[in-house]
């Protein structure tokens, strides 16, 4: 054993040890990508299962349909009638037939102001009173008037009035049946919820008349086709990638593709053909939603307060009908009406490739570990370094036979590198409250202002540093390390909470790692083009030249979640990954003084 | 033959009765339903069992209508005045109007017991309370064994007594209150409650209490009442009340037993809206709402009333029904039906053999189909605010509908240990304004919980002002339980019960809200077992390379045993020459003692080795 610590500590003076981590980072960054691109495979991803043995899907017969299509029918006409119509006068209408059928009513204002915007309404609820029930527990069924495109949901309303009047001729129910008819489907349902926990801020979101108890399952049915479909396509993305319990997701595709017989389709894709590149695909998209955390519907409101969610959408040309997709949500609600404890069982993060495979967090979290920790590996590494003195190339070679000298140690001095660590960081809170609190209209030209000033401002600040302090090398290590370790330590964390957001923020800022200051002009500036390609604002006009979308919507679409849904997204981009990028650059464009004191430092030692 | 023999003993039990007690004879027991159609096509049947018994024959054991079974429990536990409740389903008082019996007859969900035990000191209280529950459950098939010093508190303001109680001090009467909130009430407690009926349920209105039907109904709640009752210059007599309250859905009750599911009507029988423009026969905009006014007595409840309990008193009449007078009723024959003064209730004579139905008919005039119900003094609404599963808060919302009076009542709570209450946080304010108001709370009785023994009391005399919503709201912090005082439903969540909520002025009235479920932070049941097993791993795999090292003797290869194929058979050869020379000594009777050395040593060996060899088994 002392043997063994000996030669451990012999090994850390070797030289030749700070020669590998680099190489380490770099490993790790593409182990995690490839890790990545293997779970899609058999052998790394699972078939999924009902874990809640309570919700028995698609064991009970439903009975939703014969004259119940004549009264969808005339609930359609009565919506129709209201298309166009301003939103209280569709509340009054729809409110009369609700109350008409026994159930009690309420309704909620609420304003929100976002990118220049007023996002106002009124929701209008109903509650169905479990026949013998407490109001301990309750479920909700969600019809937004307005789903994410702005469609009207012509047939999703009658559905509901047509389910809540079915509902009510049933007495089995051990949970409160909560209809909430929302004027849209990001802001409405927000208010609704945030106001039934009463976390709403009461200035803005009206508190709630009538309540019931604590909310176990929601479904938002979002059902804007008007003629037959083929197959129901569940979308289930909450905010800042929180997810519903998987059992829920399996409840839906069990009854709706085992029991109905028909398909079920996830991330928008159509037809899935259960193959690598499929499975790859739909894993990707998922995680493209997650790491932007934006609300995707109706149900995405409700996830963050541990009510599990999900919407439905019918797509396709086929042969099912309304009271098919009546019978889904009947099946769906008589299995969470079976639960006895809230859902629990199964899994909350996962990544779902196909309606039947998944992988848990167990197999793919290591590769957002593995890119974040390429950060924290390189940090140290720098830390390290930074307190060897820089012995010339010359003298490496004669220093064999010195192995038991003590390492010759230099002064850190840390002042500077915290200081613009400390800068980068702090700067970052201008972006942040800039793009959530301008009007929509200035955003476009102020993101190419920003732009601009984003390629500029390094080059300025780099030049200042270097003018006001001549910072040597050694300095230029101690900032790459600390905005490194921040980085890594932010990530890593973030990797545990929204898995994909730190996945991507991970591999886009994965260059941070090898830039270093150098000697030769021309090194610099091919790094800081470099860099600049990777920068937030150049990834962002990027991907929505990729999508084909204006950056102007993309930039109000994250101001809205950030004032409505608290998407968190914006807050790691300027306020984590930019300031490593910043800090970067400083690196990239520095000019390490070759001071005459630090050699005479060297030779005295 | 049999019930005619019967018939006879029982008239000769009440006839001898008669000749006992000529006083109170004619009020020994009477029983009477009281049909109550409400909005919404709602039904509230309220059955009423009552009897008395003279103290005396009650101290010496002399049960005739008294139940003996309840009778020998109260006497053993020394219980003065008891108040047993059974609840399910919650009371709709904006549709339903005021609560039947001014609430005075009913509990919150689950199963509430009051009661005043005579008893010296507080421990001797304890002592009997625990008898009276364990009795109780034993009695009613209730857990109210599980009503322990956690779940019962002594209400100071809420609770008075019901009897007279002439020889009562304070001293030594003790009003015990215990409630189980999560008991679900079925009908195992159905029938050990009409056993308590001198006709159990064979005749009179007691026939009609089908488990199926009561349970199905949208909130019923049984109640026992045994409180003494000392008429002016009369001898004090024991009276013991039952209860049964229940709510029916007029459409759901209707429909047969055998196919209970509400599968949709054929079409044209969909009662719709034929104002309507795109009125089709095939799009129909249905008015059913409205339908199903028309009942009879035997769709309701399964089954026709069997004539009239015989023991009951003649001249309160059985059944009586709350319809608008215009409303026409047809009954069965041999029934004398009697329009009662205030115009909007009817009752019904009947003989005691007949069986007895009565129908009504879809009314003509569809303002006048039921007596509109009163306004209730109070409106409460309880529910938790806040998320998450460190703090919570409550907020009870209660509303006076008077536009003149204002409405006095002491609102209690009864909250399980592990809901820490901030009462600095409790504040009432009036809608409207948002600042709080401290006239509206008048006296505060607060008993803080005691971790794991006693429970938070909560005593709250408070007004609220005409035409008025008040908030009453207060912060609490959930306590982290132990491992194993989870119950095996941890996730579902823990029940609170219903808040008491006692009127004062201006009349008496009783009101519960509903109960709620307050979830607490549950640890993840399978991660025990999961660290348990990898623990486990770690320490095995850990601890055998340990005692390995720590038993195994380290010798260099020379000069250790040599291992190999050679090696086994010079120690074969060794031991077989052993034993030769064993045998070969054993002839002779001596045995040397000097080749004890080498076979030890190789013994320590075999001892670690075999060790490891049991480890990895």
């Amino acid at each position: 054993m002392p043997r063994l610590l000996s030669s451990a500590l012999a090994l850390r003076r070797d030289p030749r040890i700070l020669k590998i981590p680099p190489y380490l980072s770099l490993l790790c960054i593409l182990v995690g990508a490839v890790w990545l691109f293997l779970l899609p495979l058999n052998e790394y991803s699972r078939r999924t299962y009902i874990s809640e043995n309570a919700l028995l899907p698609g064991q009970v017969h439903t009975y939703f349909g014969g004259s119940d299509q004549n009264v969808l029918r005339a609930y359609k006409q009565e919506v129709n009638s209201l298309v166009g119509k301003s939103n209280v006068e569709i509340n009054d209408k729809l409110e009369s037939i609700v109350r008409g059928l026994g159930l009690k009513t309420a309704r909620q204002n609420f304003t929100y102001h976002a990118a220049g915007r007023t996002f106002e309404g009124e929701n209008l609820y109903a509650i169905l009173q479990a026949p013998r029930g407490d109001a301990t527990e309750a479920i909700v069924l969600v019809a937004a008037w307005e789903n994410v495109k702005h469609e009207v949901n012509k047939n999703g309303v009658p559905l509901v009035l047509t389910l809540a009047r079915y509902f009510k001729r049933w007495s089995l129910w051990s949970k409160d049946i909560i209809i909430l008819l929302s004027p849209d489907s990001i802001a409405a349902p927000q208010a609704w919820v945030d106001a039934y926990h009463d976390a709403h801020d009461s200035s803005r979101v009206a508190s709630l008349p009538i309540k019931s108890g604590a909310l176990q399952g929601a479904i938002a049915i979002d059902y804007v086709q008007e003629n037959r479909f083929k197959s129901v396509h569940i979308v289930y993305d909450g905010v800042n990638g929180q997810l519903p319990n998987l059992d829920l997701i399996n409840s839906v595709v069990n009854i709706a593709g085992g029991q109905m017989g028909m398909g079920v389709a996830l991330q928008e894709m159509w037809n899935h053909n259960d193959k690598y590149p499929d499975r790859l695909r739909t894993m990707l998209r998922g995680m493209l939603k997650q790491g932007l955390g934006l609300a995707s519907g109706p149900h995405s409101s409700f996830i963050p307060y541990h009510v599990d969610a999900v919407t439905l959408q019918p797509f396709g040309e086929g042969w099912q009908d309304e009271m098919a997709m009546g019978r889904v949500v009947e099946g769906t609600f008589r299995s969470l009406n079976n639960l006895l404890e809230h859902l629990h069982q199964s899994f909350f993060f996962y990544l779902l490739m196909h309606r039947e495979r998944f992988v848990s967090i167990g197999t793919y979290l290591p590769s957002a570990m593995l890119v974040a920790a390429n950060f924290t590996i390189m940090a140290i590494f720098l830390w390290m370094k930074s307190g060897q003195p820089e012995i010339p190339a010359a003298s490496t070679t004669e220093s064999s036979d010195k192995d038991d000298a003590p390492t010759p140690t230099t002064e850190r001095d840390l002042f500077l590198p915290l200081a613009i660590v400390a800068l980068s960081g702090s700067l970052s809170a201008i972006p942040l409250y800039i793009f959530n609190h301008v009007p929509e209209s200035a955003l476009t030209p102020l993101f190419y202002l920003f732009l601009l000033i984003n390629t500029l401002f390094p080059i300025t600040l780099s030049l200042t540093i270097t003018t006001l302090f001549s910072p040597n090398l050694q300095q230029y290590h101690l900032v790459k390390s600390f905005s490194l370790l921040l980085l890594g330590m932010f990530l890593s964390s973030l990797a545990t909470l929204n898995f994909s957001l730190a996945m991507l923020i991970g591999l886009l800022s994965a260059p941070l790692s090898f830039v270093k200051p150098s000697s030769s002009p021309v090194s610099r500036i091919v790094g800081f083009v470099l860099l600049n390609l990777t920068s937030p604002p150049a990834v962002l006009l990027a991907s929505a030249a990729i999508w084909g979308l204006n950056v102007g919507d993309i930039l109000r679409e994250a101001a809205v979640a950030w004032h409505v849904t608290g998407t968190y997204s914006a807050v790691v981009v300027w306020c984590v990954w930019w300031p490593a990028w910043l800090a970067g650059c400083v690196c990239v464009l520095g000019r390490p003084g070759r001071d005459q004191e630090e050699e005479k430092k060297v030779k005295k030692a | 033959m049999r019930q005619l023999f019967s018939f006879a003993l029982l008239s000769f039990v009440s006839f001898s009765s008669l000749l006992s007690s000529a006083s109170a004879a004619a009020a020994d027991y009477h029983e009477q339903l009281v049909l109550r159609p409400l909005p919404l096509s709602a039904l509230l049947a309220s059955f009423n069992f009552r009897s008395n018994t003279s103290l005396s024959e009650f101290e010496a054991h002399n049960f005739r209508f008294f139940p003996r079974s309840l009778g020998q429990i109260l006497q053993h536990a020394g219980t003065q005045e008891l108040h047993l409740r059974f609840s399910l389903g919650r009371w709709d008082s904006e549709s339903w109007g005021a609560r039947p019996w001014g609430g005075a007859r009913e509990g919150g969900t689950g199963v509430e017991l009051w009661a005043w035990l005579q008893a010296a000191t507080d421990e001797e209280a304890d002592h009997k309370w625990l008898t009276l529950t364990n009795a109780l459950s034993g009695l009613f098939c209730a857990s109210l064994n599980f009503i322990d010093g956690t779940r019962t508190t002594r209400p100071v303001m809420s609770f008075q007594p019901e009897g007279d109680h002439p020889n009562m001090t304070a001293a030594d009467t003790h009003l015990l209150y215990g409630v189980l909130p999560h008991e679900v009430v079925c009908t195992e407690n159905l029938t050990p409650f009409l056993k308590l009926l001198p006709c159990k349920g064979k005749a009179g209105i007691a026939t009609l209490l089908d488990g199926h039907k009561l349970f199905d109904a949208s909130w019923q709640s049984m109640a026992i009442d045994v409180k003494p009752i000392c008429p002016a210059g009369a001898e004090c007599v024991l009276q013991i009340e039952l209860t049964i309250d229940m709510v029916l859905d007029i459409d759901r009750s209707k429909r047969p037993r055998g196919n209970p599911i509400p599968r949709p009507p054929p079409g044209h029988e969909l009662p719709c809206n034929t104002s309507k423009s795109y009125h089709a026969p095939d799009t129909c905009f249905p008015t059913d709402h409205q339908a199903n006014q028309d009942w009879t007595l035997s769709q309701i409840f399964g089954r026709t009333m069997k004539g009239t309990c015989p023991l009951t008193d003649p001249a309160v009449p059985p059944v009586c029904l709350h319809v608008p007078d215009s409303r026409s009723v047809f009954h069965s024959d041999g029934v004398l039906e009697k329009k009662n003064l205030d115009r909007v209730s009817r009752c019904f004579e009947i003989q005691p053999d007949v069986d007895f139905e009565i129908v009504l008919p879809a009314p003509e005039d569809e303002l006048a189909v039921v007596v509109k119900p009163e306004t209730p003094l109070l409106y409460a609404e309880r529910s938790f605010t806040g998320h998450g599963q460190e703090r919570g808060g409550v907020q009870t919302i209660l509303h006076n509908p008077s536009p003149d009076t204002e409405v006095e009542f002491v609102y209690m709570e009864s909250l399980p240990w592990f809901m820490r209450i901030y009462l600095h946080t409790m504040s009432a304010r009036i809608q409207g304004q948002t600042a709080k108001d401290d006239s509206l709370i008048k006296e505060v009785y607060y008993r803080p919980a005691v971790d794991r023994a006693r429970g938070t009391q909560l005593e709250v005399r408070m007004r609220v002002p005409p035409a008025s919503t008040v908030f009453l709201t207060y912060d609490f912090e959930k306590s982290i339980l132990r491992y194993t005082e989870y119950p095996p439903d941890a996730n579902r969540g823990f029940d609170v019960a219903a808040a008491v909520i006692t009127i004062l002025s201006p009349a008496a009235y009783n009101l519960r809200t509903t109960s709620l479920l307050c979830s607490l932070p549950t640890p993840d049941f399978s991660m025990p077992y999961n660290v348990i097993i990898f623990t486990s791993t770690a320490i095995a795999l850990a601890f055998g390379g340990m005692f390995n090292i720590l038993v195994r003797r380290f010798v260099a290869a020379d000069e250790g045993p040599e291992v190999g194929l050679a090696a086994l058979k010079k120690r074969i050869q060794g031991r077989v020459g052993l034993l030769v020379e064993k045998l070969k000594k054993g002839k002779t009777g001596n045995v040397s003692d000097e080749s004890g050395t080498k076979p030890d040593k190789f013994e320590t060996v075999d001892t670690a080795q075999s060790i490891e060899g049991a480890l990895k088994e």
